[in-house]
C-alpha cells in the first residue's frame, strides 16, 4: 500500500483509514484544494483535478447545507454502479481538512463512515499547532504551494 | 414514525437477553431500522455486522455451499445472530442469557416478512 504525504502527521491516520476501510483511493486536502496526502493515485494531474473538484463540491454542498439547515452538511456520499465516493470534513487545530475517498464493493459506506470517524479523531489528536490563515480567499503562495505539494507526493 | 420492521424488531427485543435488533442493508452497511438498548451503538454494529455477513455469504458461495442461511458470532459476553434475504440482514445483539435456539428459529421465520 502506497501512502504519500506532504506533512508527516497525516501519514499514520491516513494509513490506518485506508487499511481499515479498504478504500481504493483516498485524498486529504485543505478546503482550498491543497493536497496533504494521498493513496491510490499514480499521476499528479489526477490528484490536482480531484482536489480541485473535491474543494468545489465541498464549497457548494456546504453552502447548500447552510441554506437548508443553517450549517454545512456533515458529509457527502455518491453511489455509482460499481464505485462510490465519500467526501467529508474533519476539524483539526490546523483548520478544516477534507477527505475524499473512493471505494468499491470490497467495503461499504457504513464501514467507510465508521473508519472516517476514527480518522477524524486521529487527525484531531495528531495535528500540530495552527498556521496563520491566509488573509484572502487563497494564499498568495497558493500555486507555488500546490506545485510543491504535488512534487513532494510524486517525487518528480 | 413507524416502519414495516417495527413489529418484528419489537418481538425480538422482548425476548430474554436480546439487547437490540437491527435491519441492515448488506451492501451499504447502514441501519434501515433498529430497536436497541441504550449503549448499543447501532451504526457501528450495523456496519461491521453487515461486513461479516457479506463475507460469510461470499465464502459460502465460493466454497460451493450455496447461500448463507444463518450466521452466528459467539463473543465472550454474548452473540451476534444474523440472517438475511436480498440486501437486508436482520442482526440481533444478545447477551449470555439468551436462548440461541429460539432466537435462531424466530430469526429464520422473520425472514419471510422481509420485503
Amino acid at each position: 500500500m502506497t501512502i504519500a504525504v506532504v506533512e508527516p502527521w497525516v501519514e499514520a491516520p491516513l494509513r490506518h483509514f485506508v487499511q481499515d476501510a479498504q478504500v481504493t483511493l483516498a485524498l486529504l486536502l485543505t478546503p482550498s484544494g491543497q493536497v496533504l496526502g494521498q493513496h491510490g493515485f499514480t499521476r499528479a494531474v489526477d490528484v490536482m483535478a480531484a482536489c480541485a473538484l473535491a474543494a468545489a463540491i465541498h464549497a457548494s454542498s456546504s453552502e447548500l447545507g447552510k441554506m437548508l439547515e443553517g450549517k454545512p452538511f456533515a458529509g457527502l456520499h455518491h453511489a455509482g454502479a460499481t464505485r462510490q465516493i465519500f467526501l467529508a470534513p474533519a476539524e483539526t487545530r490546523r483548520g478544516t481538512l477534507l477527505c475524499l475517498t473512493v471505494f468499491d464493493d470490497a467495503t461499504s459506506i457504513g464501514i467507510v463512515q465508521l473508519y472516517f470517524d476514527e480518522l477524524r479523531g486521529r487527525l484531531e489528536a495528531g495535528a500540530p499547532g495552527a498556521r496563520t490563515p491566509p488573509t484572502g480567499v487563497l494564499a498568495d503562495t497558493f500555486e507555488q504551494d500546490l506545485n510543491r505539494n504535488l512534487t513532494l507526493l510524486f517525487r518528480r | 414514525m413507524t416502519s414495516v420492521f417495527l413489529e418484528m424488531l419489537d418481538g425480538f427485543t422482548r425476548q430474554r437477553g436480546v439487547q437490540g435488533g437491527l435491519v441492515v442493508s448488506e451492501r451499504d452497511g447502514i441501519v434501515v431500522d433498529a430497536h436497541v438498548q441504550l449503549g448499543v451503538r447501532a451504526s457501528v454494529v450495523a456496519a461491521l455486522a453487515a461486513s461479516i455477513y457479506r463475507k460469510a455469504r461470499l465464502s459460502a458461495e465460493a466454497a460451493g455451499l450455496g447461500g448463507v442461511a444463518y450466521v452466528e458470532l459467539a463473543a465472550v459476553q454474548g452473540r451476534l445472530c444474523m440472517a438475511g434475504r436480498g440486501d437486508l440482514v436482520v442482526v440481533l445483539v444478545t447477551d449470555g442469557r439468551s436462548s440461541v435456539g429460539l432466537l435462531r428459529t424466530a430469526l429464520l421465520r422473520a425472514l419471510d416478512n422481509l420485503p
